[in-house]
């Protein structure tokens, strides 16, 4: 009876089963067993040739294949660790800005922040190369009219993925604090009105009142903001090129260039299969975190 | 009956019309290129004139940044449906040989490309002995310097030894004007290793020999010193040489600002700076790299495009591509003895590589100062190493050089780190 039951459903699922498995799963498989090949992306698969786990021995090792690796993973860490690091708190600050009802504009405000989302990367990156120029930049005027020495920006391996993160969070800041203005609204006003009552003050009442029942939507915002950073691309591709110095040199461009440039597949897909096990364990450790402290009496 | 005699006939009718219309079937071909948009047009005006009188063929041109040509090459070519023709650097040539990416050119091709370019820029459009694509522009490095510059630091004529290059660097710079004595380029591999490579053969040295790395000599040493010094002394401010995608961007306004005394680059930018500088064009000169303490004779390093044929294209295409590519490339298809290609590359102060165009355009590659001094630096020019594994060698060097220039490295550091580097990426590459 109950299999008769489950046929139906089986039908139904059968079609997004397929789906899934056919654009999403079937890709991974075959990236995780070209991790293990020797193969070139300009040959057929029936080319490769099984190489055990020497693609990730090369790229965690002392050649150039490693250095540049490792160095790609560090400029992913760091860019993904500062943008996540200055979006959420600045997602949370403008959510309660445009959420507050003590001064009118808030709804005009939140459509100006969630403009940036919608500008395509393109004219974001030919804009902040301009904004960026070291000599003729308007940046540097600003910093000169009000005393401060001019910054190299993305000239300097010191400053330029941190000018690539901030690029980021203009951009993506605007969604964030949508997120965050929903999260702000399932917050029962009655939870606000009885701490006033009891004598709390507005920071009292953000520290236990707001910020804990913000704890979802910012676990949400917090794994989208991770997989978005880890993902960047464009920034690089249109403006640095990965430099100077490979000091923009993100995973997923290392990757294009190894992988399609160099034509080293087997290799690419060793980065490519290293940065999805990264980006799980990160998730998962996030996920570990917040229900830890929810555990917390 | 009739009715069904009717079916029958308009059925024949339509079968028949539809296998005339498949043996009739228009070639379509496809040109990758990263030319500027007007100088596409250029391009689509030439395959339009081939087009009249091939009728069948249809030719559309598809262009990308620079920075995103191999890129692309690499990820549509793999397939029958990629681009069928393609403009590429002479670097590539080994690797793209080696993925069996490029088609070898049929017979009569080859004979005539033979006959007709310098065997220098044949043997860099072969492998293993068979010819893969029609050179077509040749690129070389000199001094570019400003004239205006030059005299108010009251410098009379452009450096011709390291000696002096060094000395007029730091006259050149002024440091409350923002202005540098020598530019550098970085964050784009030709335009950080072709100045280095050609102060490298200027001073009697190699990148690479007989496919390994000679970046261990006493020449090479001296080159990277004088990087360090031109660094160390502030007369050469790395932060004022970021290039981006298109292979423009702070360098290159440094330099049509004024800002920059003087640059290593090659004869191509020469559009870019009229169109940055427009009348002040005039103030910009052209001389021969300076010689190195070890170095005997000025010299540049050259290298050359082509243009190759998908080899997964179909036979038919294939055919009707090397058939164009021999037309746009031949002396029928321009003006008085020019070829097409020719006319398109000296629309943007390229020098093309075919003798008849080289003769076609004498007159005016004699007259034009700004490209007199490139076609000066030509007899003594090496051309960059085409190598297996050229591509990531060109990337390292590229890291290692903008380390140095960075702080990151002493010269004697990077120097030690190019060498190890290129000897492992050519010996890994050539397995």
């Amino acid at each position: 009876m109950a299999q008769r039951m489950n046929r139906p459903a089986l039908a139904m699922l059968a079609p997004t089963v397929v789906l899934i498995a056919v654009f999403v799963l079937a890709p991974m498989a075959l990236t995780i067993w070209l991790s293990f090949q020797d193969w070139s992306t300009q040959t057929g698969f029936e080319t490769a040739s099984f190489v055990g786990l020497r693609n990730f021995v090369d790229i965690f090792g002392p050649t150039t294949i490693g250095r540049d690796f490792k160095t790609a993973l560090f400029n992913t860490g760091i860019y993904t660790a500062l943008s996540v690091a200055v979006i959420l708190p600045l997602s949370v600050a403008f959510g309660l800005l445009v959420y507050q009802k003590l001064a009118p504009g808030g709804v005009f405000l939140r459509t100006v922040l969630f403009s940036t989302y919608m500008v395509p990367m393109i004219a974001v990156a030919l804009v902040f190369s301009k904004l960026y120029s070291p000599t003729e930049g308007p940046l540097n005027q600003i910093l000169g009219w009000i005393g401060l020495p001019p910054s190299p920006w993305l000239s300097s391996p010191r400053t330029a993925l941190v000018s690539i993160v901030v690029l980021n969070v203009w951009q993506q800041v605007g969604y964030f604090t949508v997120l965050a203005v929903a999260g702000l609204t399932q917050i029962p006003p009655v939870l606000h009105e009885a701490a006033m009552i009891d004598g709390a003050n507005a920071p009292q009442r953000f520290a236990s009142i707001t910020l804990p029942l913000l704890g979802n939507t910012l676990l949400f915002s917090a794994v989208i903001a991770i997989i978005n950073a880890v993902q960047v691309f464009e920034p690089v591709a249109l403006i640095t090129q990965g430099g100077p110095v490979d000091s923009t040199n993100v995973l997923t461009y290392h990757i294009r260039r190894v992988g399609i440039e160099r034509a080293q597949g087997g290799l690419g897909s060793a980065m490519a299969v290293t940065l999805m096990l990264a980006l799980i364990v990160s998730i998962a450790a996030l996920f570990a975190f917040a229900q830890s402290r929810e555990a917390k009496p | 009956m009739s009715i069904l005699r009717a079916i029958a006939g308009a059925s024949a009718g339509l079968v028949f019309g539809l296998s005339a219309a498949s043996l009739t079937h228009a070639a379509e071909l496809s040109f990758l290129t990263h030319w500027a948009p007007e100088t596409v047009a250029k391009l689509e005006a030439a395959a339009a004139a081939y087009s009249q009188n091939h009728p069948d063929t249809k030719i559309t041109m598809r262009a990308v940044p620079f920075g995103d040509l191999l890129t692309t090459l690499r990820s549509s070519g793999g397939s029958a449906h990629g681009v069928t023709m393609a403009s590429i650097y002479d670097a590539w040539l080994p690797d793209l040989v080696k993925n069996k990416f490029v088609a070898p050119a049929p017979d009569q091709v080859a004979s005539e490309t033979t006959k007709n370019w310098p065997a220098s820029l044949v043997g860099a459009a072969s492998a293993g002995g068979a010819l893969f694509g029609i050179p077509n522009e040749i690129d070389l490095y000199a001094l570019n310097y400003n004239k205006k510059l030059f005299a108010a630091a009251g410098i009379a004529e452009p450096p011709k030894s390291w000696e002096e290059f060094l000395a007029d660097a730091k006259k050149l710079t002024d440091k409350a004007k923002g202005q540098q004595g020598f530019g550098l380029i970085n964050s784009w591999t030709a335009g950080v290793i072709h100045p280095f490579a050609s102060l490298l053969v200027s001073n009697g040295g190699d990148l690479v020999v007989d496919g390994k790395p000679t970046l261990d000599t006493k020449q090479a040493k001296e080159t990277f010193d004088l990087y360090e010094m031109l660094i160390k002394s502030g007369d050469s401010d790395p932060a004022m040489g970021t290039s981006d995608a298109n292979t423009t961007g702070p360098f290159l306004d440094n330099f049509v600002s004024g800002k920059t005394g003087m640059i290593i680059m090659a004869n191509w930018w020469e559009s870019a700076l009229k169109a940055g500088m427009g009348d002040r064009f005039a103030d910009v000169a052209t001389a021969p790299i300076p010689v190195g303490p070890s170095g005997d004779v000025s010299r540049s390093t050259s290298y050359t495009w082509m243009t190759i044929v998908n080899a997964k294209a179909s036979p038919e295409e294939q055919k009707e591509a090397w058939d164009f590519l021999n037309w746009l490339n031949g002396p029928r298809s321009g003006q008085n003895g020019a070829s097409a290609m020719g006319e398109i590359l000296m629309s943007m102060g390229i020098l093309p590589s075919r003798n008849s165009d080289v003769e076609a355009f004498k007159d005016r590659l004699a007259s034009d100062p700004f490209l007199k001094g490139y076609v000066a630096t030509l007899p003594d020019a090496k051309a960059f190493p085409v190598v297996l594994g050229g591509q990531e060698f060109s990337e390292s060097l590229q890291k290692t050089l903008e380390a140095m220039e960075f702080g990151q490295l002493s010269a004697a550091e990077a120097q030690k780190r190019a060498q190890a580097d290129a000897a492992q990426i050519l010996e890994r590459a050539a397995k």
